[in-house]
Formats: C-alpha cells, structure tokens, sequence
C-alpha cells in the first residue's frame, strides 16, 4: 500500500514545527526517516498515524484521504510501533498482543481461535512467546518494546510505521526487529536514529531539518559527509565493506 | 520453541476456564448468601419460617400458603428479602462504576467516594429533600436530582484534574476531596438555613448510608437499571481495556475514546445517583472490590467487570448482615461500617508505592 504525506504543515502557537513537509513510500518500500533531536520526526509520524491533525496537508493511504477514514479503517491499514509505552497496569503479554487484534472486531465480537492463532505467531516472530503469561509492566524496556512489535504485526497491516523502534533494544535485538519488518512485505516509514541502521535497511531515506525536508533518496546518495557535516555539526567518513554496504563513520 | 507454544496454549486455556469457575463459584456464593442473609435480623425468626415465606412467594406453593400474611411473611418478603436485593444491587453498582472510573481515569485509585462523585449525588438529594430542588421533575425527583449531582461533580472532577496537563493520581484524588468538600458544605449550609429537624435526620440518613430504606417499589426499579448497566459496560470490555493504554494508542487501534468516556462518565453517574438515592453514601466499595479481583485474575475487564460486580453484591450483602446483627437491639449505618474497613485499604494502596493495575511483581 502506498502511504503519502502532501505537504503537511504544523504549528503549535507561532512555533512552526513542519513546513510543507511531503514524502511518500511506494509498495513495500522502506522509508527512513533521520534527523537531529527536535526535527520534528515523531510529530510528522504523528500527523500520519492521525494523533495529530496538520493545520494544512494531508495524508493519503493508496491515494485515499485518510482524514475522511473513520478510525478503525485507518488502523486496518496502518499499524504503529511509537517510542515509550510506559503503562501503568498489568495486563499479561498475551492480552497486550490481543488488542492489535481490535480495530477487526466489531462491537460485540469475541476473539475468535484465529485472533488467538495470529497472537501466537506474532509473539513467536519477535522470540517472545516464552513470555506470553507475564506481566507486561515487569518487562524490560527492550522486551516491551518487542512485544508491542508484534501487536503491530498481530494487527496484520499493509503499513507500518515505526518511531524510532529501535530504542532501548541491544545491538542484537536492533537487527532482528529489523529484519523481521523488513522481511514483512508493507510499507514502512520509519524515524531512525542510528544513521549505520537506517543505511543498512531503508530503501530511500529523507532528511528532516527544522521541520522542513532538506534531502531524500537512496542511503548512498543522502548519507554523503557533506549532508552530516550540515545536519549533525559532525565530521565523518564513509566506507564501504567487502559485502557492499556502506558504513559511516565519526571522526 | 514448540513446546513452548504449545504449553502456553494451555495456560491460556487454562486462564479462561479459571474465570469460568470462579464466575460459577461467585454466582453460587451469591446466591447463598442472599438466601443466608434474610435469617438474620432482630425479630426472632425461626429458618424454617423464612424459608416457607420465600417459598411460597416465589413459587406459590400451597403447602406454605399459611405464610402468605402476618407478621413473619411482612419482615421476610416486605423488609428482609428486598432489602438484601438492595444491597446486591449497590454493591454491584459500586464495584462496577469502580472498576469504569479507574479506566477513564487510568488510575487504580479510582472510585466515587474518593472521586467526590458520591458527595455530589448526596448534594443533589438534600437539595431535593430539603428545598424541594427539582419537584416538578415528578415522584422520583429527588433520585434524578441524585443522579444530576453525580453527573455534574464527575464532569467537574475530570476538567478540573485535566487543567494544566493531564491528570496523575495526586492531582485526581486532590481534585476529588476539594469537589467533595465544597458539596458538603453546600450541604450543611443548606441543612442550616432549612432548619428542620425531621429533615436533617432524613439527610444524615444518607451522608451515613444504610440500607433500611428498602422496599420493594425502589428495589425493583434500581436492581433492572444497575444490572442493564452492568451487562452494558460488560459489552465494553475493549474499550475499557483501550482506555488503559491511552488516547494515542487507541486511536492507532482504531478507537477514538473521547465518545465513549463521555458516555461511560453518564452511565457510571446514573448508577451512582440510584445507588446514593436507595442507600446513600458508601465508600470505598469501587476501590478494594476491583482491586482484590485484579490481583486474583489480572486487569482484562472481560473478567475483571463481571468479577467484580458479583464480588460487590456478596461483599455488600454481608456488611449489611453485620450492620444488622453488630449493635443490639439497633442498626449501625452501612457506609460507617464500610469506611471502617475500606479506609484503611486505601492507605495501604497510597503506600504501598508498586501498586499499578493489578498490585503485580512491578
């Protein structure tokens, strides 16, 4: 499915936190979205993901608006892995990985054994089923952040978005939740913050700089030392090992 | 890996047939203790009495008819029996919006009491009962006045708590004891000004609580109301678990709350307002009732609610028993007796600083 933000701006008072910001991530592809703290990253993902409303803009999944979507239609299309799901609660892991299941059901419908089925697979797919029973509030933050993955995935989504999933995970867990959305077969747009992750995994990637787009393509041809330098304030180099992948590193 | 799913299959199998049981086991409870609870009383009934009374009302059996008049049918059938369906229906009530006001809240510490919701159902009565507040609203005027009091201090409590960033316990439950001040003292200053005796007994008759009201004209309109809202709010069980999460994720889950919580707010401020109307002021049921059951089988309100509400009525039907039979030869007021126990749970949950949703391992 096809996922376009058209020019969406945002401001909160006078400040303007997106300035006609657009991008768009065809069929299965992989967007990545970097930029320093305070870019405006997670508000443009929250603008997609309809938390927030753009002053002006819109966004479109498959060329529809999703404004005009009622909410359960939207959450059919587009699953969500934000930054913090600090609860205060205690529901089991089980049943966290069961509400992906909600925007399907209509008002009274009980969960069904395919509802229950999907969660299983779900939490398999993200190696947490040895944690189904626990508590989700005794987790730590890595394993949560796993488990709402796969309510995301229990969801059964033809989009993805991801802010910055990749928070509080180990190096290993980074790339395995990785290769687990990027083996998914939907549309992703993702905030990375790891510059060497987003290369290594998105198919184009945009650049956010106080609230406006200021580059976008392929990882080779944005992630160049003069974009960094501009971006981040940091010197770099980029080489690029025996298997072809580039790698950057600071200076 | 496989055993592990397979193994996890079971438990969960296991969990639902554990609610099934207990759901069985309370409903028997409850059924025993109704029937446990119209033998006790302070006029000298004999069990076999008691039980040829309800016999015969509830299956016109000849052979009990010698208990269809007198004294003994008129204390089972007119006072006993739909007094302890009165306490069913308000402790199920309590629990039940409890357990509602602490999803829409997001905060375990939740309840109408605390939340001042029950101060302001009281406030609406003596407005009622005293200067006649709302009597063109009809017979029933001083339980809508009830309900409108309830209504008005929820909504109250949940903007004003929300004022400067979202609301956190502190700031609900600071909200809640100032709301609840100042719709006591309207309350005093109305009893003041009124100045009559008969009518402050009446008033202290709900600020203290207490179940002796009962008749079958009111029980049999409370019981319907409270059980519909029970079994509606069971149909909520989503929602209330969504709630738990947050607006933002709801929203990605495909529910926007704002709807619903205000819905949720009328309909736990109508049973709130019937049950301050038929009992008066009882705290503290909607916080250790939801609590307890949540420690037991955890925060999904698919068994949590229904749980909970069958918890409430038995948990109610047996204070009352003791209001009855602690004093000799007089009643102790229900809400006097529950505070006595209720308080001191609630201190506990303040202090005890990892209670989250459940009272788990956190």
């Amino acid at each position: 499915m096809k996922i376009e933000a058209e020019k969406i701006c945002l401001s909160y008072g006078t400040d303007e936190i997106l300035k006609e910001v657009s991008l768009y991530a065809e069929n299965q592809e992989f967007i990545g979205l970097i930029g320093p703290n305070g870019s405006g990253k997670s508000t443009l993902l929250k603008c997609i993901y309809r938390v927030l409303e753009p002053n002006l803009g819109c966004v479109f999944l498959d060329d529809k608006p999703v404004k005009d979507m009622n909410y359960k239609s939207s959450a059919k299309k587009m699953a969500v892995v934000a930054q913090h799901n600090y609860y205060n609660f205690d529901f089991s892991v089980r049943e966290v990985v069961l509400m992906g299941r909600s925007p399907h059901k209509k008002a009274m419908e009980r969960d069904n054994a395919q509802d229950y089925a999907l969660v299983e697979q779900a939490l398999k797919e993200v190696g947490m089923s040895a944690f189904a029973n626990r508590s989700f509030s005794t987790l730590s933050g890595g394993e949560q952040q796993r488990v709402i993955l796969a309510r995301a995935l229990a969801q059964q989504t033809p989009c993805l978005i991801l802010d910055e999933p990749t928070n509080h995970l180990d190096i290993t867990h980074q790339l395995q939740l990785l290769r687990i959305v990027k083996n998914l077969d939907v549309s992703i747009v993702a905030a990375i913050h790891d510059l060497n992750i987003a290369a290594m995994f998105c198919d184009r990637i945009y650049v956010l700089k106080d609230g406006e787009i200021v580059g976008s393509g392929t990882p080779k041809e944005v992630l160049t030392r003069k974009l960094i330098r501009e971006i981040y304030q940091v010197d770099s180099e980029i080489v690029t090992d025996s298997q072809g992948q580039m790698h950057i590193l600071f200076v | 890996m496989k055993k592990n799913v397979s193994s996890d299959k079971k438990t969960s199998v296991f969990h639902t047939s554990l609610f099934f049981t207990a759901f069985i086991v309370l409903l028997a409870v409850l059924i025993f203790s109704m029937l446990a609870a119209v033998t006790f009383g302070n006029a000298d009934i004999s069990l076999r009495e008691v039980y040829s009374v309800i016999g015969y009302e509830l299956f016109k059996l000849d052979r009990f008819s010698s208990f269809a008049d007198g004294a003994v049918h008129d204390v089972v059938w007119l006072i006993r029996f739909p007094r302890v369906l009165l306490a069913l229906a308000v402790g199920m009530g309590l629990s039940v919006c409890g357990v509602v006001m602490q999803a829409i809240v997001k905060n375990p510490l939740a309840d109408p009491y605390i939340l001042g919701v029950s101060s302001g159902a009281s406030l609406g009565a003596t407005l009622a009962i005293m200067i006649g507040v709302g009597s063109f609203l009809g017979g029933n005027f001083v339980g809508i006045m009830a309900f409108a009091g309830a209504l008005i201090t929820s909504f109250a409590v949940m903007i004003i708590s929300n004022m400067g960033g979202s609301a956190n316990a502190g700031k609900l439950i600071l909200t809640g004891t100032a709301v609840s001040a100042v719709c006591s003292a309207f309350s005093s200053f109305v009893l003041y000004i009124a100045n009559d005796k008969g009518a402050s007994a009446e008033v202290m008759y709900w600020t203290m609580g207490s179940l002796a009201g009962a008749n079958w004209e009111r029980t049999l309109i409370i019981l319907p109301v409270i059980l519909i809202c029970t079994l509606i709010f069971w149909t909520q069980y989503r929602n209330l678990n969504l709630m738990l999460l947050g607006d933002e994720v709801s929203i990605t889950l495909g529910t926007d709350l704002h709807k619903s919580r205000t819905i949720y707010l009328v309909l736990s401020s109508v049973i709130v307002g019937f049950a301050v109307y038929s009992a008066g002021m009882i705290g503290f049921v909607g916080l250790i009732i939801p609590h307890v059951i949540r420690i037991l089988f955890g925060t999904d309100h698919k068994h949590l609610l229904p749980l909970a509400a069958l918890l409430g009525s038995i948990f109610l039907i047996w204070s009352d028993v003791a209001c009855r039979i602690i004093l000799k030869n007089s009643e102790m007021p229900i809400g006097i007796l529950v505070s006595i126990i209720g308080a001191p749970c609630f201190i506990y949950l303040l202090v005890k600083r990892a209670y989250g949703f459940g009272g788990g391992k956190s």
